[in-house]
């Protein structure tokens, strides 16, 4: 099987040869990887550009990761090939695949057969480096032209590997408030978060902070939700956390069915004494 | 200008429950959420411009949800009834009728709240064979050019292309209009055309089933947020989630 995986960010790489240690790994991507057994490093990031590259190898498995850009590329090229295609699985076994639908209510189990673009979740795997061969290579123009490219101010922060996260939604009031859930993120040594609201909407914290269906789906031991009422698109990006606080004035906030430890009350309170107990020890 | 938005109608995703071992689906159906901004940059488009806004829908093809798009502004709506459908077979059936309009514009949104696989309209422009801008958070189109802002996680970009092609929206880019009484009235009398599929889907889906944490839902009451806070302490030090 002629198995060719495409992704800008070398994990995703990592993810796809760990479900075939034993097939032949073609790697397509701006980054670099030991995870395959010819990895061809395409120069310039352009979506159009890749994927007609990505269908001129006639894969029989194109695999992709799921960064917004990955599944544009994977997408784009499974339409130019007439392939079907399979988004966001999150588990491969045979020709079945797995995979988390209605706003991360139900997990769908599908059937496919090859040729066939899946683009998948990443997971913590152990795989075996390989001996790579590397090639350059020079892509055509694709149609669409990049005039500007602005960086967001997200700090450098790391949410989807962050350990602790503190998260805030339109129950905090106001975009001063969020100054409190910062210095308890600060004081336990975790990430700040934020609602789709918070982010996309009111503009409180930078969009690369955002949790959820459409942002960043998070991973952490412990998951603070400060006044998050609990969407079905917020919950599916925060399934994954071992342990989830929520903080909420509502104890009939679909956030509470969701939650391991529930305190009803004012965030801003909470907030004030969890800094002044964790700064105490 | 003649711009074509797409939309999919499907369970109200705020009325899915899970009872035992069962997705209960059997709810109101809607218009998918990020896809009312798709129908409402698409009219905007057209009132700036002129032409006609037209809407496709495939999957569910639910009269209410249908007339609802076309109060909104559209001049016409193709419906593709499909029972069974994958985005292969959707977007073949759709690209068919996208060639008869033959239209500058295609707009879908970043994803639909049912199967939220987010790639459906960078399938469609891969099968045409046309352009791509994905995420876009606003655009400005003068003659045949377009200039659009795309909202990556950790970047913006401004990019620029030729019409004809096809974007996807994200739900910034506006605030979908409500229509009035009078819009909902007179959209009876808008044309909805019916198609049958005729593609066959090439994944098949086995079974949904309840996607479910357990979680321990332990209340505690902070009206003595201090006390509340010593509590909430001792059982995360338990689960040894914090030091």
């Amino acid at each position: 099987m002629n198995i060719v995986v495409y992704s800008e960010d070398p994990e995703y790489i990592k993810v796809a040869s760990s479900y075939f240690p034993n097939e032949k790994i073609v790697a397509v991507s701006t980054s670099d990887t030991k995870y395959a057994d010819e990895l061809h490093v395409v120069d310039k990031m352009d979506e159009e550009a890749i994927a007609k590259y990505l269908a001129s190898l006639k894969p029989d498995l194109l695999i992709t990761g799921s960064t917004k850009r990955d599944k544009v590329v994977g997408a784009y090229a499974a339409g130019l090939l007439k392939y079907p295609i399979l988004p966001d699985v999150i588990e491969i076994s045979g020709n079945k695949a797995k995979r988390v639908v209605y706003s991360g209510m139900g997990i769908a189990e599908l059937e496919f057969n090859t040729p066939i673009v899946v683009s998948i979740s990443k997971k913590n795997v152990e795989a075996k480096e390989r001996q790579t061969q590397k090639k350059n290579v020079n892509l055509e123009e694709g149609k669409v032209k990049k005039i500007e490219v602005k960086q967001k101010g997200g700090e450098g922060v790391d949410l989807s590997s962050a350990q602790i996260i503190v998260s805030v939604g339109r129950g905090i009031g106001s975009k001063e408030n969020i100054k409190f859930a910062d210095e308890l993120a600060r004081a336990i040594g975790g990430a700040l978060g934020g609602s789709r609201p918070i982010t996309a909407d009111l503009g409180w914290l930078p969009e690369d902070r955002q949790i959820g269906l459409s942002g960043l789906k998070v991973k952490p031991k412990v998951y603070f939700a400060l006044g998050i009422s609990g969407q079905p698109q917020h919950l599916a990006g925060i399934k994954d956390s071992k342990i989830i606080v929520a903080v909420n004035t509502d104890k009939n906030a679909p956030i509470v069915e969701n939650a391991d430890y529930i305190v009803v009350g004012d965030v801003i309170k909470f907030c004030q004494e969890m800094v002044k107990k964790v700064g105490k020890k | 200008m003649n711009v074509v938005a797409l939309f999919k109608i499907v369970p109200d995703d705020t009325l899915i429950k899970i009872t035992g071992s069962t997705l209960d689906l059997n709810v109101p159906a809607k218009i998918s959420t990020y896809d009312k901004s798709a129908i409402e940059e698409a009219i905007r488009i057209k009132e700036k411009h002129g032409g006609k806004a037209i809407g496709i829908t495939a999957g569910n093809t639910d009269r209410k949800a249908i007339r609802e798009a076309l109060a909104m502004g559209l001049d016409e709506v193709i419906a593709i009834d499909m029972k069974e459908q994958d985005i292969y077979s959707t977007a073949n059936m759709i690209a068919d009728q996208l060639k008869q309009l033959n239209p500058d514009l295609v707009i879908g949104s970043e994803a639909t709240t049912d199967s939220s696989g987010g790639i459906f309209p960078a399938y469609l422009a891969g099968l045409l064979g046309l352009p791509l801008i994905s995420y876009v958070k606003s655009i400005t189109i003068e003659g045949k050019k377009i200039r659009a802002e795309r909202n990556l996680i950790s970047s913006t970009e401004i990019v620029e292309a030729e019409l004809p092609l096809v974007i996807s929206v994200v739900g910034e880019i506006n605030t979908p209009r409500i229509p009035t009484v009078k819009q909902i009235l007179e959209s009876s009398k808008k044309p909805v055309k019916s198609v049958n599929a005729n593609v066959k889907p090439l994944v098949k889906l086995a079974s949904v089933s309840p996607y479910v944490i357990q979680r321990k839902k332990i209340i505690i009451d902070g009206s003595k947020m201090e006390e509340a806070v010593d509590k909430l302490l001792s059982y995360l030090r338990q689960e040894g989630v914090i030091s």
